[in-house]
């Protein structure tokens, strides 16, 4: 059985973000390198080439009509275009393979980014203003920035930045300072071209580092980065993955309107942070989209909207993290089959 | 001489906890001095303190950070040890291959659980990150390892543990496997064949010494079924 929808995603969302009638909530699984499937492109055709990102993304959406369309490859995008280099799978998500900063005097050569030039960041952009132009009066186009706790990992390589925090907090703030900048320049260009930029901070996650760290080091960049984005009058997403439970409260401190989590019970998150903040999540996406089938998916996305659709600031029903590029088509469409029949309003799960 | 000594296993134990590299050291060099037994000072005072450190990773006390600074500690402190320790007999260690399933440069996590491993007693052979399938069933052949340690932060690349453990049971390699990573689950696992899952690195070093208990169960997991299994069995451990 199909379940029409009765708004655009684009109506949905502006009616969701004014607080005013909705048809359903907004259901948005976490499609990013997946939308290369949709064009049969592999994933390093898909992130090295803007007219590919842009091109997929605008046949997955007609494809599927998810209620967010994403524009995203790697979580170290930014550090890339302020220097650190990337190793490119030929079918796979791009990662980290030279850090930047390897030696103290790297930090000079260290500036901001400017999005029409470096790195990756011009195939973003062109793909943001394709899918602007061709479904932008349908959906929100919305790009994902890596964070600048993220970035600066990215920046100086994981293993060595995380234990600089208590061996060169100096350092730690000198290279979240710069990439809070590039941040905010990505932001500026984003919007400029039509998008609505979130951020996503994994590495900030509650399996990496404690609470104390998250205060010290991320949440003041995070508030940052939010009141940057509220001057454009436009709403703060911050998505974490692997376990929050232990930073969502932090997560919520930040000025983002919207967390999108992942291993977590959507009934503490409500609990902890539901008065605060909206949430989003959380289907897992190994033993759910990738491993599962239709009815584990079913069940699992009906399963959060029963914990969670009563959340005070509402609730988005998405997926934890990445959704795999291998999940196959009908997992996808049982997700948001599933989305539609159950997320539709009032919330009704017999 | 006696409480000294403790006193000299107590503070290596503590600069290990409180991640203090250069104090690792000065006590370690202090136990020779005191002509302490340089095996116990690591069995019984960083070893012992890298066991507490465990114990508040499970405790969400300490997390990622702190574990690389106190595993720093405590090889600094092992370092300045080593070339007294008599030559070593490793007669009774069990072998464990390590590595980071290939298309994934993500090694964190495996780098964890092989300091956990380590410190309890295991033989750890890393092979990196990225590493070819073919890799780790060549090694674990060739060092007729008696576990294998498989770890992915991708879900791209968790179909690469499932090839593993058919290459290792094609080349006759009875080596145990153990999995883990943000994506992996029990039922994955179970799935794919492993013969244990580990959460966490704390966890890892549970499941990896319950695979060579006496008790022979097909799975090694920590699951109510099996807690009961063990009961059953004699007792739980």
């Amino acid at each position: 059985m199909t379940y029409a929808d009765e708004m655009t995603p684009k109506e949905r969302m502006q009616a969701f973000l004014q607080s005013k009638e909705v048809d359903r909530l907004l259901v948005s699984p976490l499609i990013l390198n997946f939308a290369s499937r949709s064009l049969n492109l592999k994933v390093r055709e898909f992130c090295t080439n803007g007219k590919n990102m842009g091109e997929a993304n605008i046949a997955c959406f007609k494809k599927y009509r998810h209620d967010i369309v994403y524009i995203f490859s790697t979580t170290s995008t930014l550090a890339e275009a302020m220097g650190t280099r990337m190793y490119f799978p030929e079918d796979d998500a791009p990662q980290v393979e030279v850090p930047f900063v390897q030696i103290r005097e790297d930090l000079k050569k260290l500036k901001p980014v400017n999005p029409e030039k470096d790195g990756r960041l011009p195939v973003y952009l062109e793909a943001v203003k394709r899918c602007v132009d061709a479904i932008g009066d349908e959906v929100f186009i919305v790009p994902v920035i890596g964070a600048p706790f993220t970035t600066s990992a990215a920046l100086r390589g994981t293993d060595v930045f995380i234990k600089e925090l208590y061996t060169d907090p100096e350092l730690v703030h000198t290279l979240m300072k710069v990439a809070t900048q590039s941040v905010k320049n990505l932001i500026d260009a984003y919007v400029k071209a039509g998008g609505v930029p979130v951020t996503v901070e994994p590495v900030a996650t509650g399996s990496m580092i404690s609470e104390k760290h998250f205060r010290e080091f991320a949440l003041p960049y995070l508030k940052e980065v939010y009141s940057h984005i509220h001057s454009y009058n436009l709403p703060g997403v911050l998505h974490i993955c692997g376990k929050t439970k232990r930073v969502v409260k932090c997560m919520a401190e930040s000025g983002a309107d919207v967390l999108s989590i992942d291993d977590i019970d959507l009934l503490d998150a409500k609990e902890l942070v539901g008065e605060k903040v909206c949430l989003m999540g959380n289907v897992s996406p190994a033993d759910g989209m990738l491993k599962g089938n239709p009815d584990i998916i079913g069940s699992m996305v009906k399963e959060c909207i029963s914990k969670a659709s009563n959340s005070p600031r509402g609730f988005i029903v998405a997926t934890g993290c990445e959704v795999p590029i291998k999940t196959p088509h009908e997992n996808m469409i049982a997700f948001l089959e599933a989305g539609r029949e159950f997320a539709r309003l009032p919330i009704n799960l017999n | 001489m006696q409480i000294e000594k403790s006193d000299i296993l107590h503070n290596l134990a503590q600069a290990v906890i409180d991640m203090d590299v250069s104090r690792a050291r000065e006590i370690a060099a202090e136990a020779i001095r005191c002509k302490l037994d340089p095996y116990a000072a690591i069995t019984d005072g960083l070893s012992k303190g890298m066991d507490k450190v465990n114990e508040l990773f499970e405790n969400e006390e300490y997390f990622v950070p702190e574990i690389l600074l106190c595993a720093d500690a405590m090889y600094a402190g092992i370092e300045v040890l080593r070339p007294y320790l008599p030559k070593e007999d490793s007669h009774n260690r069990k072998k464990a291959v390590i590595g980071v399933v290939k298309g994934d440069t993500h090694d964190i996590g495996k780098n964890l659980v092989k300091i956990m491993m380590e410190n309890a007693g295991f033989e750890m052979h890393d092979l990196g990150r990225n590493v070819p399938y073919a890799k780790f069933v060549d090694t674990a052949g060739e060092l007729k390892a008696d576990m294998v340690c498989l770890s992915t932060l991708m879900t791209t690349t968790m179909d690469g543990m499932q090839v593993i453990i058919e290459g290792l049971k094609k080349a006759g390699i009875t080596s145990r496997v153990m999995v883990g990573g943000g994506p992996i689950s029990l039922g994955f696992a179970k799935n794919i064949s492993a013969d244990g899952y580990a959460k966490n690195a704390a966890e890892a070093v549970k499941v990896a010494k319950s695979l060579f208990q006496d008790i022979h169960l097909p799975l090694t997991f920590k699951t109510p079924e099996l807690v009961s299994v063990r009961k059953n069995l004699g007792g739980a451990r």
